[in-house]
This record gives C-alpha cells, sequence and structure tokens, in this order.
C-alpha cells in the first residue's frame, strides 16, 4: 500500500473479529517498523509485550481488564503492550561514539569521540536521565514516534489497530513488567468486524488551525492543489458519516451483544 | 422501592431519551425495564440509587468521580443475577448488557461480557 493511503486508512477499531487470528509474521512487521524509528542517541527507549489473547490464562485476562476496558480485550485477538525504559542512558556514550565513527554523527557537524564524552553524555544525556520529569518526557515521546511506525505498518499490513490507556498497576504484575519500564500505550490489533474504514475520517480542522509559518501567529496556507491530490492518493478520506455509521454499531452491538 | 418509584425514576427517563427508546416497539422497551427492574430488586437498589453507587468523591477536593472499584462490584453483581435467573450463552451477554447500557447512558462507563461465538 501507499504511504499516503496507509495513513490515510488508519482508524481507531474498537470492534475487532475475535475469531479471525493475527498472523505473528504480521506481528513482526509492525515490531520491526518501532524498531526502526528514529530514537535519540539511538538508545532502546522502546519495550513491547506482545499477548495473544487465546495464549493467555483465564485468570490473566481476567486481571489485565477493567471496567473500561473489557470489551476491546475480548475482542481483540493480539494486545501489545508498549512500556518506556527509563534506563536509555545507559551506553548512551558508547552507542554515540559508534554513530560517530560510522559517520552518522559526522565531523562536520561538530561531533567527535570527545564532544560525547565531555558534552553531549555528560552535560546532556546523564544530567536528563536523572530528572524524572525530562526523562518521562524524553521516553514518552521517543515511544510515540516507535508505536506510530508500528501501528502504520498494521494498517499496511492489512490489520485494523487501536491505541488505548490500561491500568499499569495490573498489567505490571501480570506481564512480570521491570521496575524501570513505565507505561505507555496498549496497542489493540486485530481484523476489523467494522468496516475498516471505521464509517469515515475523525474530524480534524483545517491545518492552519495547528501549523503555523515563521511564528506562532502565521498559519501555515494550504496550497489547493496539494489538498486536492492528497484526496486522490488516500491520504484525505471521505468524513465519517454518521447515520451510516450509527447503523454499523447497531449490527455490531447486535452480533456481540453490547449495549446500545 | 415501589414499582411506581421504579417506573418515575429520573435515571430510567435519561436513559429512554439518551438511548432513543421512545423510538422502539413498546414491548422491547418494557422488557428492558423488566431486566433492569429484576437487578434494581436483586440489589435492593433503586436505579437512581444504582448509579448514584457508582460515583464516589475525592476526599481532597470533593470532585465527583466514577470508582473503578465500584464498576467492578457492579460487574460482580451482574454476573451473580444473570446466573441466578438461568440465563446463557448469548441471551447472558445481552441481559447483562440491558443493564449497562442503562448505567453507560447515566454517565457510568462500564464494560462488561462480549458475545464471541457464531
Amino acid at each position: 500500500m501507499e504511504f499516503k493511503q496507509v495513513v490515510g486508512n488508519r482508524r481507531t477499531i474498537r470492534y475487532f473479529d475475535p475469531n479471525k487470528p493475527v498472523e505473528p509474521e504480521k506481528i513482526q512487521v509492525m515490531l520491526e517498523a518501532a524498531n526502526r524509528a528514529s530514537r535519540a542517541v539511538n538508545a532502546d527507549f522502546t519495550k513491547a509485550i506482545v499477548c495473544y489473547r487465546d495464549e493467555l490464562t483465564d485468570e490473566i485476562r481476567e486481571q489485565l481488564k477493567t471496567p473500561t476496558m473489557t470489551v476491546q480485550l475480548d475482542l481483540a485477538p493480539v494486545t501489545i503492550f508498549w512500556y518506556g525504559d527509563t534506563t536509555f542512558a545507559d551506553g548512551a556514550q558508547a552507542r554515540l561514539k559508534q554513530l560517530v565513527d560510522l559517520g552518522a554523527l559526522p565531523v562536520t557537524h561538530g561531533w567527535s569521540h570527545a564532544y560525547v564524552d565531555d558534552v553531549a553524555y555528560a552535560q546532556v544525556v546523564q544530567p536528563l536521565s536523572k530528572d524524572a520529569m525530562a526523562s518521562t518526557w524524553a521516553v514518552s515521546v521517543e515511544c510515540g514516534l516507535a508505536i506510530a511506525q508500528a501501528m502504520l505498518a498494521g494498517v499496511d499490513e492489512g490489520l485494523g489497530v487501536g491505541l488505548h490507556a490500561f491500568n499499569g498497576a495490573n498489567a505490571k504484575e501480570v506481564l512480570k513488567v521491570p521496575d524501570h519500564w513505565i507505561p505507555m500505550w496498549v496497542l489493540l490489533v486485530g481484523y476489523p468486524a467494522e468496516s475498516p474504514d471505521g464509517g469515515g475520517q475523525r474530524p480534524r480542522p483545517p491545518l492552519e488551525h495547528n501549523f503555523f509559518r515563521g511564528a506562532y501567529g502565521t498559519p501555515w496556507v494550504e496550497i489547493p492543489e496539494v489538498t486536492e491530490r492528497l484526496k486522490r492518493e488516500g491520504m484525505i478520506q471521505e468524513p465519517m458519516n454518521a447515520e451510516r455509521r450509527h447503523k454499523e454499531v447497531r449490527e455490531l452491538a447486535e452480533r456481540f451483544g453490547l449495549p446500545l | 422501592m415501589t414499582p411506581e418509584e421504579f417506573w418515575k425514576a429520573r435515571t430510567i427517563e435519561r436513559w429512554a431519551e439518551s438511548a432513543g427508546h421512545h423510538a422502539d416497539p413498546p414491548h422491547v422497551h418494557q422488557e428492558r425495564l423488566r431486566v433492569l427492574e429484576a437487578f434494581c430488586n436483586y440489589t435492593e437498589r433503586s436505579p437512581d440509587e444504582l448509579v448514584a453507587f457508582c460515583f464516589l468523591r475525592k476526599r481532597a477536593t470533593g470532585d465527583r468521580f466514577v470508582s473503578v472499584k465500584r464498576r467492578v462490584t457492579v460487574n460482580e453483581w451482574l454476573a451473580a443475577f444473570v446466573a441466578e435467573q438461568g440465563w446463557k450463552a448469548k441471551e447472558a451477554v445481552q441481559k447483562a448488557n440491558i443493564v449497562r447500557s442503562f448505567l453507560i447512558h447515566n454517565g457510568v462507563l462500564i464494560q462488561g461480557d462480549v458475545w464471541r461465538g457464531d
């Protein structure tokens, strides 16, 4: 699938076909996409635990459920719990020097082993890793990048995906999560039971609402030809049709016995 | 709780209005109410009290919030109620979710069982 089509096709899928298995090969593609994401100091910020619903014991499945995360966990054949590793600074010095040696951090931009030792690591990475708020910010941003790539890779593989919050305390115990991992999001994965377009694209404001040129207050001016091209290429799609969506929700509620 | 008190509960009106029950055939709505009434009798709470049970207030600020523990308790009550009624398979899921629908339309985000059979 073309990249723009993948971005345009992504929805938060809330109804998965509970009985259609997800191929591990496709999950591996998603994990590799996360592994290839941009990452500061080339650190392993992002961790994930992949859970196949039917491989979990009833007891563990019940422990992972909360009153706000029961339907999704029952419907999605695969659940990926994403975590951020707060020990990202460990080994950062050596990794940065490796990137200098490889030329990824080039001398033309001021990089050297001495700069890594005296400044990049000693004055930036190490202090940041010891500041809880700054460290959580860095871990969260870096994990977000990786998770986004995994989601899009899933869509590219023909899967439905949905990102949600989860109960970190429950999951930590059940999944045996180390103390230095902090919970990020849970990604539900499966084949959509709903229409893959989820009833259409969710409402988004025009670019000028959020994006600026030069300075805040000067909105980005949309180029109409580009907008039209993105419609043709699938990044911008038909907006949600409430009537069609509500009809589909009623049908899904009937199929799964859900409340209306 | 008398039958009159049940039918006049503010939360019942809110449920019907929010979910658009007035557009459904009367027997469908009556069946929903019968399930909810039976559950209310089982828990010895009026519909309004059942909704109120799901909320607590923060000690520090007094802000009202939907309690996770209380919702877990409601789900446990529902499981026991459904078993007592003898409902099984999809019917058990659907009937319990009638009660959850009532709570949802009164501001309580609560999820329960899903029917995954064909």
